[in-house]
């Protein structure tokens, strides 16, 4: 996938990803991912969890507007141990990303 | 050089230990050759989410029950992609990919494909819209197939992606 992300944003489209696997992620320098250490095959999280899925989408967005390349965000979520709770703030632009 | 049936019962018994311990996922990854690269692709984005339209990449071999599955008789996998319009319903969906275990998948194809959330994004005003396609990938491809991807099915991509015109694009891997 870190192929088809590089040759994108080489395209001049912004991008951004979810990463199941840190260190190949930072090894092959994808421009903005946000990492989880979840199970293969749940990059969003559990089925039917839409707080979950919504939080990590919620987390890549923002990682939009990472100030430089490279940017590799690992979320601090825990497989299945952690409570989601519906997001409200969607407000997302410049800055959101600066952490 | 075809995959056979002993062949294939082994990817997948291996995709389903590869899911249900990551730690093996992680140190299959430290040994498999991943290039390293200097120089990081960039292009500067300040729009706000609220003003974008979205198109929606998964390498999850998540494609329509009426389109041909991804071939995954060849061990190097397959290098093509699927076009999938945004208003799909998410019961018209298969999964074809022997290299996890996607039954979880199966059951909610936002885990690996969030096209249900980002329509709700949209709904509450959070996005401004998707783009009428997306596309999906089946993710395992190596040896001489990754060249085929690089030299004929990006640059297919890139294409349908400049026709679109989308103002970011969002990438989930299985």
């Amino acid at each position: 996938m870190g192929l088809i992300q590089r040759a994108i944003e080489a395209s001049g489209i912004a991008t951004v990803s979810v990463s199941m696997l840190r260190e190949a992620t930072a090894k092959l320098g994808l421009p903005r991912s946000v990492f989880v250490r979840w199970p293969f095959g749940h990059a969003l999280g559990e089925p039917f969890n839409r707080a979950q899925q919504l939080t990590v989408i919620r987390n890549a967005l923002a990682a939009l507007y990472a100030p430089a390349p490279g940017a590799l965000v690992t979320l601090p979520y825990r497989w299945r141990r952690e409570r989601y709770t519906e997001l409200k703030d969607w407000v997302l632009g410049p800055g959101s990303g600066a952490g | 050089m075809r995959r056979g049936r002993a062949r294939i019962a082994v990817d997948r018994a291996l995709g389903r230990a590869f899911t249900r311990l990551p730690l093996l996922g992680r140190l299959w990854a430290r040994t498999a050759s991943v290039r390293t690269s200097a120089r990081i692709p960039w292009t500067p984005f300040a729009t706000p989410v609220a003003a974008c339209r979205a198109a929606l990449i998964t390498t999850g071999g998540v494609h329509l029950r009426r389109d041909a599955p991804f071939d995954m008789r060849d061990p190097h996998g397959d290098p093509t992609f699927r076009e999938i319009p945004a208003a799909t319903a998410v019961t018209d969906f298969r999964i074809t990919h022997d290299y996890y275990d996607h039954r979880d998948a199966d059951r909610d194809v936002n885990i690996v494909f969030p096209l249900e959330r980002f329509r709700e994004l949209v709904e509450r005003q959070a996005l401004a819209g998707l783009t009428a396609r997306h596309w999906s990938f089946m993710g395992h491809i190596d040896g001489p197939l990754v060249r085929t991807l690089e030299t004929v099915t990006i640059p297919a991509l890139l294409a349908r992606l400049d026709d679109d015109r989308p103002d970011f694009v969002f990438l989930v891997p299985a």
